[in-house]
């Protein structure tokens, strides 16, 4: 049997998120800091840079300019979205080959990160509100907890399983087999990797943003949980769980999003997902 | 064998015998699978949204990822290919949906709905369909003798 501790100890053996990546969390919180520090802080990771620049360039965070260094993305993009690029690099070479109990292989893990990430952006958009901060790096990173609970979710599989297919979510069943979900366990990776806020809170929301406390931003979780409610639906990286997932009824009465109007984001969303997902692949392959 | 995979909002028609036509991942997104046993032709559509309106740019790209653009595109391509309609088997599956008891988020009951709408119009007849429920379906169709499964949550039958 396992305990949950025996599973939260392993938030602390996954590997480090790259430091590089790390300190620019920090300079966010920075006022001052601009494009040299980046640049600084950039530099000595060559693959960083290489994946940086190449993400920088992809039509979805640049669709009219190509920025050629750092210091040009950073005077493009922006301090926070050349942030969000450089965690999708990072990201992007620490997705395991395999995700286990998920039934899930690396490009597919992927492609719902990815589809998450945009759909949420999309989302948003179609709200006319203004994006809530981090929204892709949120949307990007929601399910970083499986990537510790994985293996304890494989162990549990019949368990899990025989219940989903009686009715239950994926979600309360990992919980009720294992005493803790993905949730959980993904605040807790967010906090190890001493990512922002956001990230966290998408991380432990995403599933019952209704829930969140009042200090989260609502408005953020309920995205993240609109946009990977749309991808599961539309099979962008489905997994054991197939659809065994309660959408929260609080976000489309927050959000004032209609079906119709999901169903517009979602077709001019499609090519976004896919483009974006094979520009970052070729940066997970290249590294893995 | 070869094997032919039928992304989402994509088609597929083939006339070769040898070929398995194959899509994964149905959600709420429904696939049309079509035989014509005399031919032996296959198609296949895994179409994701119910109506074309919401995107016309995006439905004169790519038909087949809506149901009112790509049925139609689906059953010209079979005909392009010599098949008759009375010959034709048609099989649907997908469709799923998520835990949603207030009903916010039914595509896949759109999906279907105008589905059978079209049909009824056309005098398309289905001859089998798994539709519905909180599952992700993968289908397959033999083209050589019309053999169709739908595999989900780790059970593959024939349809």
């Amino acid at each position: 049997m396992t305990s949950i501790a025996e599973i939260l100890a392993q938030v602390d053996r996954l590997p480090a998120f790259p430091a590089s990546a790390a300190r620019l969390s920090g300079l966010l919180r920075d006022e001052r800091a601009g494009a040299p520090e980046v640049e600084q802080v950039v530099r000595p990771d060559p693959s960083l840079t290489a994946s940086l620049l190449r993400i920088a360039n992809s039509p979805y965070f640049s669709p009219r300019s190509r920025p050629d260094t750092v210091r040009q993305a950073v005077a493009l993009l922006g301090m926070k979205r050349t942030f969000e690029v450089a965690v999708s690099a990072a990201m992007a070479g620490m997705v395991p080959a395999r995700l286990p109990g998920y039934d899930l292989d690396a490009k597919s893990f992927w492609l719902h990160c990815v589809a998450v990430a945009v759909l949420s952006e999309r989302l948003a958009r179609e709200t006319g509100a203004s994006s809530p901060d981090l929204l892709f790096t949120a949307g990007l990173l929601h399910d970083i907890g499986k990537l510790a609970i994985a293996t304890f979710v494989e162990r549990a599989s019949a368990s899990i399983l025989v219940r989903t297919r009686a009715g239950m979510d994926f979600v309360a069943a990992e919980r009720e087999v294992l005493g803790v979900d993905h949730t959980e366990v993904g605040a807790r990776v967010a906090e190890r990797w001493k990512l922002p806020a956001p990230v966290a809170w998408a991380a432990r929301w995403h599933h019952h943003p209704t829930e969140a406390p009042p200090n989260v931003d609502r408005p953020l979780v309920d995205l993240v949980h609109a946009a990977d409610s749309l991808a599961i639906s539309l099979g962008l990286g489905c997994d054991a769980g197939e659809m065994a997932r309660t959408v929260d009824p609080g976000v489309w009465r927050r959000l004032g999003l209609q079906v119709r109007r999901m169903e517009k984001v979602a077709g001019e969303s499609l090519d976004a997902v896919r483009g974006l997902a094979a520009t970052l692949d070729a940066g997970r392959e290249n590294q893995g | 064998m070869s094997q032919v995979t039928v992304d989402i909002s994509d088609l597929r028609v083939t006339g070769n015998p040898d070929d398995l036509l194959i899509t994964y991942a149905l959600g709420s997104c429904i696939a049309v699978i079509v035989h014509d046993p005399k031919k032996k032709v296959g198609g296949m559509i895994h179409y994701m949204l119910p109506l074309s309106e919401i995107a016309p740019e995006k439905a004169r790209e790519r038909p087949a990822m809506f149901a009112d653009t790509g049925i139609p595109e689906l059953f010209r391509t079979m005909y392009g290919m010599g098949c008759d309609k009375k010959d034709l088997v048609v099989k649907v599956a997908g469709g799923g949906a998520l835990y949603d008891d207030k009903g916010l988020f039914s595509i896949g009951k759109r999906n279907y709905t105008i589905l059978r709408k079209m049909f009824w119009k056309a005098g398309v007849i289905i001859a089998a369909e798994d539709v519905g429920g909180a599952k992700s379906r993968t289908a397959r169709l033999w083209v050589g003798d019309g053999r169709c499964t739908i595999a989900s949550q780790g059970a593959e039958v024939d349809l």
